[in-house]
């Protein structure tokens, strides 16, 4: 989560996102061009790094692919403090997962780092007879809230590698110095903390 | 069963001989068997019983139903969910007594013998629901010839030999689907209010009805200040757990032990306990209503791969783990950077493959207890999650710690053998990925990776593979030409001690008490089919139950022949081997084959076992 001189950024980016909105379909689409039609459930979190370059810098993303199950909710904030960037992801054929999707934006204007570059994608464009969630109205929701919006479809791979280079190119320039380890932790203990709040 | 078993009480220390490498085996054995020889052994015709089908049969794991296996049964008890589900609704309500007495068993309490008082009150309600749910039995009753047809259709040799897979089936059914009610085994978990969390079989929300009427029986019978452990009924045992505010109940037609079956709940609560961590019941505790199944939500697959591992895996009911037979400096080799890793402050560091363990290293005065170990293992295996990358992920080791999570970080360096970390510190990430970076360095270099290929194409010990003794060769010989001149049944013996291994003997597992571990003999024929070894488990687990009978045990050997296997059991402070012959199979050449098989073991004691693992020395 640092900015060299030789202009290589260190960006640590979680994914967020209801379950079943197909955050592990986008990373695996963007790390190993990759796709499963039935993607398993992720457990806890998710660990790739992917390196981009876009004109003026060398981008080394380190992605978190969380869980989107209730039960790691808590464990959300271990994954997205520190990060530089933010993916918020729901299903354009599932209006709930929208509703989670702006539980989470508020979340993270709440408790994330407030640099944060929030991203969010309306995935599985590709299922047009199934949409529930118009691009017009997450349109409207994210420029009010000041993300930018793309509708993705990690089946067919559109947009996937586009919303990635966006990000890449409105990461700040010149960050400032972060936790070398790029996790930035609660005081608390965190174990304590999710064994007493997981069903809170 | 309908089985000679003639188990000797602990006084007889010198009946089998030490399997020491500076005393003569041969005068060892011949002590043991004329020891084993006085014992009685039963005809051959006295075994020949209808009541054992569940060797036969017994498969709960594919889609086979209940009759199938049934089908050499008397055909008055068939439709076996419909026996069960009026059993469990009669006995929640007045009949209670009279409905377990007609089964022939009454229902057993922990404590006190009176059953629930039918003079009770709140027990009009129960009546309610269960006269509700007999309008179904009828239409059950209306359709039985259909359904026979479908069984006779559905049960084919190649189903049962499809590989297994992950993720829960029929999730379309319920308890009124006649499907459903034919399963062999049912598993739930429910809440102390009765709202479903989990079900082998079926849709947990549709069975919240049926969830209620188990909660009605569990509570009901604690309002008397009592516990009910198990009901029996006819040929089904439905056996419950209560672990705190959350119930746990096993429906079976299977005929495994009480105490087997009640293992097998307490795992699938560890497996609970293991992603959620027992805090749960804080929830309750707040709120009674609690709706626990959402926070389950994605880990059908890990539940349903404990239950199929109920058939396969013997460490469920011999309660220690297995090692992968790998050269002894190899593993030693991985060891040590286990080792060096865990000193940099990492809990617990497992290489395993598969279910199998490579090596294992804990922090001072860390002990990771072997069932932890089967939940932990179960729960990575069957989550598909964790081969796409490395992730970190919370998890609750049930019998170190059950109130905390630990986080686990978990990478496979291919399809089989993989890298678990465990520490307490949720900030830990990057220091566990340097970590494995180090034990992947020392994997390569040592080639480590593609010897456990190796083992895993070369498998573990074969009975064919057994050293035989030249003395018990001639010896086996001559008996057999005795055998001869009497006829028909003893030229089967010819014949059948051929197959497998030496003189008979088809498979054995050994247990080290000191290691906690145990290590089995690779299935060969003629066990080789899903069904038969499976069988063979369930002798096993009856083997297993049987020396360890806290009422009668504890025992050092056991003979026991019928018509399926003759199997051999020995008990010593040191360790307990299971071995299964040829039901045909010399009862004193099979007593020589434990002693050889014992003397293997030692031999290759540095090869298939974990030495020295310093968690485990408790």
């Amino acid at each position: 989560m640092a900015t060299a001189g030789n202009k290589s950024i260190n960006a640590k980016l979680v994914l967020l996102g209801d379950v079943g909105a197909g955050k592990s379909s986008l990373v695996l689409r963007f790390v190993k061009d990759q796709f499963v039609e039935f993607q398993e459930s992720t457990i806890g979190a998710a660990f790739f790094s992917q390196t981009l370059a876009v004109n003026d810098a060398t981008v080394k993303f380190e992605i978190w692919d969380t869980a989107g199950q209730e039960r790691y909710h808590s464990l959300a904030p271990m994954y997205y403090r520190g990060a530089a960037a933010a993916v918020i992801v729901f299903d354009v054929t599932n209006q709930a997962s929208f509703e989670r999707a702006k539980k989470w934006v508020q979340e993270l204007q709440a408790q994330g780092n407030p640099n944060m570059v929030m991203a969010l994608a309306g995935n599985k464009s590709d299922l047009l007879d199934a949409r529930k969630v118009t691009a017009e109205e997450a349109q409207t929701y994210a420029q009010e809230n000041s993300l930018f919006f793309m509708e993705t479809s990690a089946k067919t791979a559109a947009n996937v590698k586009e919303i990635f280079y966006e990000i890449a190119r409105r990461l700040p320039r010149v960050q400032p110095t972060e936790n070398p380890t790029g996790m930035v932790l609660p005081d608390r203990a965190m174990d304590r903390a999710v064994s007493a709040s997981c069903c809170a | 069963m309908t089985s000679d078993s003639s188990s000797s009480p602990s006084s007889s220390d010198t009946e089998f001989a030490d399997p020491n490498p500076s005393t003569d085996p041969g005068t060892n054995s011949e002590r043991v068997q004329s020891q084993l020889e006085s014992m009685n052994l039963s005809e051959p015709s006295e075994v020949s019983d209808g009541s054992h089908t569940d060797y036969g049969g017994g498969d709960d794991d594919d889609d086979a139903p209940a009759e199938v296996a049934l089908s050499n049964a008397n055909e008055g008890g068939f439709t076996n969910g419909r026996v069960v589900r009026e059993d469990l609704a009669e006995t929640s309500g007045e009949e209670g007594r009279e409905a377990s007495l007609r089964a022939e068993h009454p229902v057993e309490m922990e404590a006190g013998e009176e059953p629930p008082s039918p003079t009770s009150s709140g027990y009009d309600g129960e009546r309610g629901s269960s006269g509700g749910a007999t309008s179904t039995y009828k239409a059950d009753d209306a359709s039985e010839d259909e359904i026979r047809e479908a069984n006779g259709d559905g049960d084919t040799a190649s189903q049962h030999e499809a590989a297994w897979l992950p993720g829960k089936r029929h999730v379309h059914e319920d308890d009124a689907s006649i499907s459903w009610r034919k399963r062999k085994k049912h598993f739930f978990i429910l809440s102390n209010s009765g709202k479903p969390i989990y079900s082998r079989y079926g849709d947990e929300h549709k069975l919240a009805g049926f969830s209620a009427t188990l909660q009605a029986i569990i509570s009901f019978v604690e309002n008397g200040g009592d516990r009910v452990n198990l009901v029996k009924a006819g040929k089904h045992q439905v056996v419950f757990l209560v672990k705190g505010p959350i119930y746990l109940v096993c429906i079976s037609c299977t005929d495994e032990t009480y105490d087997y079956l009640r293992g097998q709940l307490d795992l699938l609560y560890g497996q609970m306990i293991l992603i959620l961590t027992k805090s749960i019941d804080r929830c309750f505790e707040k709120n009674a209503k609690f709706d626990m199944s959402p926070l389950l939500g994605g880990t059908d697959a890990v539940f349903s791969s404990l239950v199929h591992s109920f058939s396969w895996n013997p460490a469920t009911f011999l309660h220690a783990y297995t090692c992968l037979p790998i050269q002894y400096a190899l593993r030693q080799a991985a060891g040590t950077i286990l080792q060096e890793v865990c000193a940099s402050g990492v809990l617990f560091s497992l290489l395993m493959c598969r279910h199998k363990v490579i090596s294992l290293a804990g922090a001072q005065k860390a002990s990771l207890h072997p069932d932890d170990l089967l939940l932990l293992s179960n729960f990575v295996m069957s989550s598909e999650s964790f081969r796409t990358s490395e992730s970190f992920s919370p998890i609750c080791l049930p019998r170190y710690n059950p109130q905390a999570f630990l986080h686990a970080y978990v990478h496979f360096f291919d399809d089989d053998t993989y890298v678990m970390l465990l520490t307490t510190r949720s900030e830990a990430f990057y220091h566990l990925k340097d970590c494995r970076i180090r034990i992947e360095a020392v994997l390569l270099k040592s080639n480590i990776l593609s010897m456990v290929q190796r083992s895993i194409a070369e498998g573990g010990m074969r009975v064919e593979d057994l050293p035989i003794d030249r003395r018990l060769r001639q010896k086996a010989s001559s008996t057999n030409n005795q055998g001869q001149d009497t006829g028909g049944p003893d030229r089967l013996r010819d014949i059948s001690v051929g197959t497998g291994g030496p003189f008979g003997l088809w498979h054995f597992i050994y247990r080290s008490i000191y290691l906690d571990q145990y290590i089995s003999s690779e299935f060969s024929l003629p066990v080789t089919s899903h069904r038969q070894q499976k069988s063979l488990y369930r002798a096993y687990q009856k083997l297993y139950a049987s020396m360890h009978d806290k009422g009668l045990g504890p025992h050092k050997t056991q003979y026991r022949r019928d018509e399926n296997y003759t199997l051999l059991c020995w008990v010593t402070p040191d360790f307990e081997l299971y071995a299964a012959f040829d039901p045909l199979a010399d009862k004193a050449m099979a007593i020589k084959m434990c002693n050889q098989v014992c003397q293997r073991v030692k031999d290759l004691e540095n090869e298939v076992f974990l030495q020295g693992a310093s968690p485990f020395s408790w």
